[in-house]
C-alpha cells in the first residue's frame, strides 16, 4: 500500500519533559496497585496509634500546665516504628518491578535510565515524605486532644516534622538504592530493617564496646537520634550527616547497578 | 528500519549472540528464526536497549534505543507479555506507558478496543490468560503509532483465532509501510507470514534473505511425487536415469532431482498409467532443519552424549 500512514519519528523532547513524564508515569505506577495503599494503612495505624500511646503515657508524666511541653514527640514516637510502613511502600515500588519483570516494559517506555533513576528516587520519596508528614502532624494534634497539658506552636510543629522530613527522606533513599542494588524484595527489605531499626538497638544493647561504637555508624542510629534529639552522643549535625551518606553510598551502588547492567 | 551492527553479547564464557549483522528493512514482515537459545531474544532484548552489548551497536530509526526521549512513537516491542505487574489492571498498565509517553490517555481506550481487551480492561492483570496478556503486550507496542515494531513470539499462548489475528495485525502493520520484526518458533506460520527471513543458530546469522530465496535454497529439495500401477517399472527407469528414487510410505514414488515433466515423460515411453504426478517443494520447516542443523545447542545428540558419560 502506502508509507505515507507511517508516522514520522517525532522530534526528541527535552530531558525535563522526559522527566516530567517518567515521574508522571511513577505516580501512576503507585496509585495502582493495591499494596501501596495497604502500606499507607499501616503508615496510619502506627504512626497515629503509635503517637496516641505515647501521648496517653505523657499524661501520666512530666508535663504540666506550667511547665509544658511539645506535643511534637507523639509524630516522633509514631514515625519511629511507622516509617517502616513507609519505607515498604518505596521499596516495594522498586522490587515489585524486577520480580514481576515490568522493569523490561518500564525501559522500553523511559529508556534514558538517569532519567528513570531520578523520577524513580523522586516519586516514591515523595509520597512517603508528605505521608509522613501528614500523618505525624495527626498525631501531634491528637496529642493535644489526649492530654491537655502539652502544647503545640508552629514553630514546634515546623521543626518536628522537618525533622520527620529529614529522616523519611533519607530512609526513602536508602530504601530505594538497596532496592535497585539488590533488585529483591525479601533481601532489600532485610537490610533496610536491619540497618534502620534492628541493628542500632541490637548492637547497643550488648555489654561489647566496639559493637556499640559500630552501631553509632548505622543510619538508624541517625534517624533515632534526629527523631528523639537522644543520645546527646551523637550532634544534630552528625546525625544528618550520618543519613545522608549512608543514603547516598545506596543510592550510588543502586543506581550505578540501574545505568550499567543488563535491565534484568 | 532496524539496523544491527557486529552484535555480541557474552556471558562468562558463553557468546549467546555472535557479531551479528543485518538490517531490518520497512514494508516486510521479516522474521525471525533460529532453535531455542539461539540468541533471538537477547538480540531483541539488545536492540531495545534493555541489555548491554558486549560489542557492535543496533540503531532503532537511525538512533540507539536507549537514546530516545518517547521511544513507543518511535518503536513498539512485546517481548515477554509475562512481564506485567498482576496487580495492575490492563487499562492502568497501559496508562502507565501513556503517560511515560506524554499520549494522551484515550489512545489506551483506542488501542484496548484494537486489539478486543476492551471488557477485560479494568480487571486485574493476575485474572488474564496467557493470549489475553499477549494481546496486552500488543497494545502496549502499538500505544504509540510506532513505524518500528518488533514481536518476541507473539503467538505463544493464543488461539487459532489470535493467531490469525496477529497474522493479519503483522501484515497490515507492514503493508502500511512499517518495520516489522517477527520472531516465532512457528515455521507454518513464518512461512505464511513473513516475507524476508532472517535465520540465526548459537548466535551467529545463518542467513538473511527474502523467503523465496530460502525456500528455493541449497537445502530446499525439490521432489516429485508419482503413483502408479508399476511402481518397479518406473522406478528402475528413473534409476537408469541417474535420478534418485524412493518409496513413500503409501507405495507412492518420490522422485529427486527431476520436474515432474521429465517423470511423465518416462511414464509415457514406457506405457505406464500415472494417477498421480505432483511437485512438491520442501517446507519451511525442513529448509530451516537443514540449516540450523548443525547449530542445534541442545538436541538428541547432545543428551545422548550426556548419557553415555
Amino acid at each position: 500500500m502506502t508509507a505515507a500512514t507511517v508516522p514520522p519519528r517525532p522530534a526528541e523532547p527535552g530531558t525535563a519533559a522526559v522527566f516530567a513524564r517518567a515521574a508522571g508515569a511513577e505516580w501512576v505506577r503507585l496509585r495502582t496497585v493495591r499494596t501501596t495503599w495497604w502500606c499507607l494503612l499501616a503508615a496510619t495505624v502506627t504512626i497515629v496509634g503509635m503517637g496516641a500511646i505515647a501521648a496517653a503515657d505523657e499524661a501520666e508524666g512530666t508535663a504540666t500546665a506550667a511547665d509544658p511541653i511539645a506535643s511534637t514527640f507523639a509524630g516522633e514516637y509514631g514515625v519511629l516504628l511507622g516509617q517502616f510502613g513507609l519505607l515498604v511502600l518505596v521499596l516495594l515500588a522498586v522490587t515489585s518491578e524486577y520480580a514481576t519483570g515490568s522493569i523490561g516494559p518500564t525501559l522500553q517506555w523511559t529508556p534514558r535510565r538517569g532519567v528513570l533513576l531520578a523520577a524513580r528516587v523522586a516519586v516514591p520519596a515523595a509520597v512517603a515524605v508528605a505521608a509522613g508528614v501528614l500523618l505525624a502532624l495527626v498525631a501531634d494534634l491528637l496529642a493535644l486532644g489526649i492530654d491537655p497539658d502539652l502544647t503545640l506552636t508552629l514553630g514546634e510543629a515546623a521543626g518536628g516534622l522537618a525533622r520527620i522530613a529529614v529522616v523519611l527522606a533519607a530512609g526513602s533513599v536508602l530504601a530505594v538504592g538497596l532496592g535497585l542494588l539488590l533488585r529483591s524484595t525479601a533481601g532489600a527489605l532485610a537490610t533496610v530493617f536491619l540497618l534502620q531499626l534492628v541493628l542500632p538497638f541490637l548492637m547497643q544493647s550488648f555489654n561489647v564496646g566496639w559493637l556499640a561504637d559500630l552501631a553509632e555508624w548505622l543510619p538508624g542510629t541517625g534517624a533515632v537520634r534526629t527523631l528523639l534529639r537522644e543520645p546527646d552522643s551523637l550532634s544534630a549535625g552528625g546525625a544528618l550527616a550520618l543519613q545522608v551518606c549512608w543514603a547516598a553510598a545506596a543510592l550510588a551502588a543502586g543506581g550505578r547497578r540501574l545505568l550499567r547492567r543488563d535491565a534484568g | 528500519m532496524i539496523e544491527v551492527r557486529g552484535l555480541t553479547k557474552q556471558y562468562g564464557t558463553v557468546r549467546a549472540v555472535d557479531d551479528l549483522t543485518f538490517d531490518v528493512q520497512p514494508g516486510k514482515v521479516t522474521g525471525f528464526l533460529g532453535p531455542n537459545g539461539a540468541g533471538k531474544s537477547t538480540t531483541m532484548r539488545m536492540v531495545l536497549g534493555l541489555d548491554r552489548p558486549t560489542a557492535g551497536t543496533a540503531l532503532v530509526a537511525g538512533r540507539p534505543f536507549a537514546r530516545l526521549g518517547q521511544p513507543l512513537r518511535v518503536a513498539g516491542a512485546l517481548l515477554d507479555a509475562q512481564a506485567v505487574h498482576p496487580g495492575r489492571s490492563g487499562r492502568d498498565h497501559l496508562r502507565v506507558a501513556a503517560g511515560a509517553t506524554g499520549l494522551p490517555p484515550r489512545h489506551v481506550d483506542d488501542v484496548l478496543d484494537q486489539v478486543g481487551l476492551g471488557p477485560a480492561a479494568k480487571r486485574r492483570v493476575a485474572g488474564y490468560s496467557l493470549g489475553m496478556r499477549q494481546r496486552l503486550g500488543v497494545a502496549a507496542a502499538l500505544l504509540g503509532d510506532p513505524a518500528v515494531l518488533l514481536f518476541d513470539e507473539p503467538m505463544n499462548g493464543l488461539d487459532l483465532d489470535g493467531v490469525r489475528w496477529v497474522r493479519a495485525l503483522v501484515r497490515r502493520l507492514a503493508d502500511e509501510g512499517r518495520t516489522v520484526l517477527l520472531s516465532s518458533h512457528l515455521m507454518s506460520e513464518m512461512e505464511q507470514t513473513a516475507d524476508h527471513l532472517v535465520i540465526i543458530g548459537r548466535g551467529r546469522l545463518i542467513a538473511d534473505a527474502p523467503i523465496t530465496e530460502v525456500m528455493g535454497g541449497r537445502h530446499a529439495n525439490r521432489r516429485v511425487r508419482v503413483r502408479t500401477t508399476a511402481p518397479d517399472d518406473l522406478a528402475g527407469a528413473l534409476l537408469r536415469r541417474g535420478l534418485r528414487v524412493h518409496p513413500a510410505d503409501d507405495g507412492d514414488l518420490l522422485v529427486e532431482g527431476a520436474p515432474a515433466e521429465t517423470v511423465g515423460d518416462v511414464a509415457l515411453e514406457l506405457g505406464i498409467a500415472v494417477h498421480r504426478l505432483a511437485e512438491q517443494t520442501s517446507s519451511l520447516e525442513e529448509v530451516y532443519l537443514g540449516l540450523t542443523g548443525d547449530s542445534v545447542q541442545y538436541g538428541a545428540a547432545a543428551l545422548t552424549g550426556q548419557a553415555v558419560r
